[in-house]
């Protein structure tokens, strides 16, 4: 409303919740980010050091037909979350699956963010035919329906947590290098970098000084949240029984649980890997949405 | 550019299947390394030929395409006498976009309401006194809504107290106007119903599909019994539709609480334009605004998020597909990969991607039915 | 419709205040304000950006929404106190308001046969055929060629004069009683402005509606209006018929905006004379007369004492010092003697107007 401007910085001065409704975002981290890393700093201490911590066994049977009947058990003293069908532990086996997860979740995205960074730098930078080609390659990968790429991959490999990382790595390098790019694009216009280029900088100085670190602010607020999707996605691999061979991981652990026999007689053995995936990808969801308004992050052409 | 496009994946799908695949070995089985037999031998040749494996590489794509391209997607591999692929396609697409398409009018249809009326406080106006029927109404309808599903859920104890909690909030509505504590009440579960508004939209986002599924299978199909057990493919129509439902609903929740999220902020930006402000002042109502006037120049960002979500409906429903039964393309993908059976692993490919190309292109022609300025 | 009143006093505003309470404290936006509005008669209310103009009609006709809104005083619509209660129901059937931008002020993606309707639809109850015929002659009546077409066309399509002129029609559609126009002609080009106002007087004298015209220009105000009420920091300054304001001006503060109007009969280059200093701060505003910084004639009771609105029942006016009387003259000589106002001002003894 633009007549009376002096009523309006009164009527905005007396109406700040309008603007925290516009979700204006508010320059602080507030308390749920913390809450939300603590969270994760917590189950990435647990995953760390389950092997020295006094868990039970995660592939052991605890079977005890004359004390407790058949398995599965449900949550008590002993098993204080409970066991699965063949009587191991839910407790441990969480835990123990959270390595797995969280492994394939931090290096897909490392590796993402390595190459599919470096690439959309340097395109973003040089453009020319390099960069067209790159453009065009990341546009085919995105083009690909992600699960189906990821199957494909997968079943076409032995399956170990480092080529389930690595497929799952080779997924992400599309978005962010298009957003490593755009950033780039945004970066190179600006005239610092200009100057650096007319007192006669290399170029690859200029992309390490100058580019990088004004790249590497999205970039990382966008790092949680492509951790969260990384281990969703390993997630929904395991379910659909592609996942790693060998150990467990969150999502396997939910596949022993989510046929009907088990939910109607044992909910918890899907439940408790659905609560530990849940708040976990919740916690990097927030942390990195909240990162991202802090940084004031504007959807680079995402 | 899209045919570029739609080339270079199937170029990608192709090579990748041929070269980390061993075909042979996948229409054959274990005839293929059996040199000896020369009924084998025979099988080869003939498989030989009928694949043209013997050719090079760059010819076996080129026939494949000239094939696909004319509507031949080829046989799928160790199938002697089963369908070819373009059967498999007809029998199973139609119900995959059944179930995408329920999904998508799901979300809209639950984000829509939702979005509306969490963006509907920055209309402001004079709020409707306590003893209205604007303000009784909706009231008692989520009253009820709640109090159900307690007593389906959770029994007796549980529903007597939602039933005790909501007199009381009624109660303190009715005095807030004079007593100053019952206000800070009302003011206090006013914020707290915000934010848990807020709350359950980024969960629903961050709820994986499958967890997702398994959840809503569990309350809906086991507990409640709400929804049959699994799918069949023999049934009626209106049986098969209602079996769907609640695959849908999966798939429908994630992005609904996206569309929720944007169409919500899109609105409070809307509602504080000037052509708002001039709509009430004509003495349109507070619901008429929001609907006819406001909600239509909100939806850009929803349909641009609509036509990106079509991709990730593909992945949702792979996954869905597979946990309720139903055997739709996605399930079909998954076997077919896991058999490297590459005719069908490319064709489904392939229509996926059009699939999408033809989508967004729908959504462009939607930006301009949106918004008349575009047009021109 | 009822059977229109064509005498009597239709809108009766008696000390009525607008506050907006804020973490610094209360600021009084509107103060006290009193003004009777005739039917069929028009009403300047002129003043600059921060006088409390626009607050002021919005906040009569209830479109202010804030929780921390403070509305005291009365104001009597028709016999109908609307002070402390929803005035939903007035909207558009009985008073009717257009504002500044035409451009935003129209719903971008409706086509403006649709934004005609609704207001006949509602509140005179026409169904389609009624209404279409009520448009075009609406639309007639704002002087818009070929309104059949217009009512299918969105308003990009149509020129900033014309849209004003839609805006009109739609506002009129509902045949309320008093048109409140804020700032109609601000965003146009002078031509276009000066056949808006001249369609409001020709639309006035043919309907008999009552019309309150905002604005922050006098000259826009003059000749145009009935009576002129003017505003600054929230308070009436000065409150006469129009004809009689400029050629018997009182308050120091019109004799300021009457200077600073550029006149075509100046020579060229001439400086012009703006008003120095700013708009008071409405939260904590300057003690005695609000327009006391500002004034060339301010004395020290200026300072302490806050001005009631004297004079007789037709001119009144908010200051010690009238402009013209003896009083006003000695207190300007004392201040270009000491070089400064009573509030600091500073004057400059030579070249002053």
């Amino acid at each position: 409303m633009s007549q009376d401007v002096s009523t309006e910085a009164v009527l905005e001065a007396v109406e700040p919740e309008a603007a925290q409704e516009a979700g204006v975002a508010k320059k602080k981290l507030g308390w749920g980010f913390w809450l939300a890393v603590g969270w994760i700093v917590l189950i990435v201490l647990l995953a760390i050091f389950a092997p020295w911590l006094p868990l039970k066994d995660p592939n052991e049977n605890f079977i005890d037909i004359q004390g407790k009947g058949r398995p599965p058990y449900g949550p008590s003293a002993d098993h204080w979350l409970g066991s699965d069908q063949d009587a191991r532990d839910m407790l441990s086996r969480t835990i123990y699956g959270a390595r797995v997860s969280l492994v394939v979740g931090f290096s897909a995205v490392a590796f993402g963010f390595i190459v599919g960074g470096t690439v959309g730098l340097v395109s973003g930078f040089v453009r020319g035919i390099f960069d067209k080609i790159t453009s065009f390659i990341m546009l085919v990968l995105l083009s690909f329906p992600a699960l189906i790429l990821a199957i494909l991959i997968t079943s076409l490999m032995e399956r170990s947590l480092w080529t389930i990382a690595l497929t799952l790595g080779i997924l992400s390098v599309a978005p962010v290098g298009r957003l490593a790019r755009a950033a780039s694009l945004v970066f190179a216009e600006r005239e610092f970098v200009l100057a650096a280029r007319t007192m006669g900088a290399k170029p690859s100085h200029i992309m390490l000084r100058e580019l990088l670190p004004n790249v590497l602010i999205p970039m990382s607020a966008l790092a949680l949240l492509g951790t969260a999707i990384a281990i969703v996605a390993e997630g929904g691999l395991a379910f659909l029984g592609l996942s790693v061979e060998k150990g467990s991981t969150w999502g396997k652990l939910i596949l022993t649980g989510a046929n009907s026999r088990q939910l109607e007689e044992a909910p918890w053995i899907a439940f408790v890997p659905i609560a530990a995936l849940f708040l976990t990808v919740m916690a990097l969801n927030f942390a990195g949405d909240r990162l991202r308004d802090y940084f004031d992050v504007r959807e680079l052409a995402l | 550019m899209v045919v570029l496009l739609l080339l270079a994946v199937s170029m990608l799908t192709f090579v990748a299947m041929n070269v980390l695949g061993d075909p042979l070995f996948n229409i054959l089985g274990p005839i293929a390394g059996d040199t000896e037999n020369p009924e084998s031998i025979a099988k080869i040749e003939a498989a030989e030929a009928q694949y043209y494996l013997d050719k090079p590489l760059p010819e076996r794509y080129v026939r494949w395409l000239g094939d696909f391209v004319t509507g031949d997607m080829g046989v799928r591999f160790a199938s002697d006498g089963q369908p070819p692929v373009s059967g498999l396609i007809k029998e199973r697409l139609p119900r995959s976009l059944v179930l995408m398409g329920m999904a998508q009018v799901l979300a809209l249809a639950i984000a829509i309401p939702w979005g509306v009326a969490s963006a509907a406080g920055s209309l402001g106006g004079t709020p409707s006194g306590p003893r209205s029927w604007r303000f009784l109404a909706p009231f008692f309808l989520k009253a009820t809504v709640i109090a159900a599903f307690a007593a389906l859920l959770f029994g007796p104890t549980v529903t007597v107290g939602v039933v005790v909690w909501f007199v009381v909030l009624l109660s303190a509505h009715q005095v807030a106007g004079t007593n100053s504590v019952a206000k800070r009440f009302v003011d206090v579960v006013k914020r707290l119903a915000q934010n848990f508004s807020s709350a359950l939209s980024f969960g629903f986002i961050s709820m994986p599909n499958f967890a997702l599924a398994v959840f809503l299978y569990y309350v809906f199909a086991l507990k409640l019994g709400l929804f049959p057990l699994r799918y069949d493919a023999s049934d009626s129509f209106l049986t098969r539709m209602w079996q769907l439902f609640l695959p849908a609903l999966t798939l429908s929740l994630p992005g609904a609480a996206v569309y929720q999220r944007l169409l919500r902020t899109d609105l409070i930006t809307t509602l504080q334009e000037d052509f708002i402000l001039m709509a009430r002042a004509k003495g349109v109502s507070k619901r008429r605004v929001l609907f006819r006037h406001a909600l239509r120049p909100s939806m850009f960002s929803v349909v641009t998020v609509f036509g990106i979500n079509a991709g990730a409906l593909v992945g949702g429903a792979l996954v869905v597909e597979t946990f309720f039964g139903i055997p739709g393309i996605g399930t079909a993908v998954v076997e077919a990969i896991l058999r490297e059976d590459f005719p069908v692993v490319l064709a489904i490919v392939m229509i996926v991607a059009a699939g999408f190309v033809i989508l967004n292109f729908l959504v462009d022609l939607l930006y301009s039915v949106l918004d008349p300025r575009v047009r021109s | 419709m009822n059977s229109p009143k064509t005498t009597g006093v239709l809108l009766d505003v008696n000390e009525y205040s607008v506050g907006f309470r804020t973490e610094r404290g209360l600021a009084q936006v509107v103060d006290k304000v009193s003004f009777q509005l005739e039917r069929g008669s028009t009403l300047g209310i002129v003043g600059e950006s921060g006088s409390g103009k626009s607050v002021l009609n919005r906040s009569l006709m209830g479109l202010i929404s804030s929780n921390r809104q403070v509305e005291e005083g009365s104001a009597l619509f028709d016999g109908e106190e609307l002070v402390g209660r929803d005035r939903q129901n007035f909207w558009g059937n009985r008073i009717g308001m257009i504002f500044q931008d035409p451009m935003t002020s129209l719903n971008p993606v409706m086509r403006i046969g649709r934004q005609l309707f609704e207001p006949l639809r509602q509140h005179l109850a026409m169904n389609k055929e009624q209404a279409t015929e009520r448009a075009v002659e609406l639309l007639t009546q704002v002087g818009i060629p070929e309104p059949k077409r217009r009512l299918r066309q969105y308003p990009h399509e149509l020129s900033g004069g014309m849209r004003q002129r839609v805006m009109i029609a739609i506002a009129l559609a509902g045949e309320p009683e008093l048109l409140i126009a804020d700032e109609p002609t601000t965003a146009l080009d002078v031509t276009v402005q000066k056949y808006i106002l001249d369609l409001l007087g020709e639309l006035q004298t043919d309907i008999g509606m009552a019309i309150i015209l905002i604005t922050h220009d006098l000259g826009v105000a003059r000749g145009r209006t009935d009576d002129i009420m003017e505003m600054y920091g929230g308070r009436v300054m000065e409150l006469s018929p129009s004809e009689e304001l400029f050629s018997d001006m009182s308050h120091p503060y019109t004799q300021a905006l009457f200077s600073a109007i550029p006149r075509v009969d100046q020579p060229k280059h001439t400086r012009l004379t703006p008003i120095s200093g700013a708009p008071p701060d409405p939260i904590e505003p300057p003690s005695g007369c609000r327009f006391s910084p500002r004034c060339v004639y301010a004395q020290d009771d200026c300072t302490t004492t806050l001005p009631e609105l004297r004079g007789s029942d037709e001119h009144q006016f908010a200051c010690f010092y009238p402009v013209g009387t003896d009083a006003s003259m000695q207190a300007r000589s004392t201040n270009t003697t000491r070089g400064h106002t009573a509030t600091g001002l500073k004057i400059q003894t030579a070249g002053t107007s």
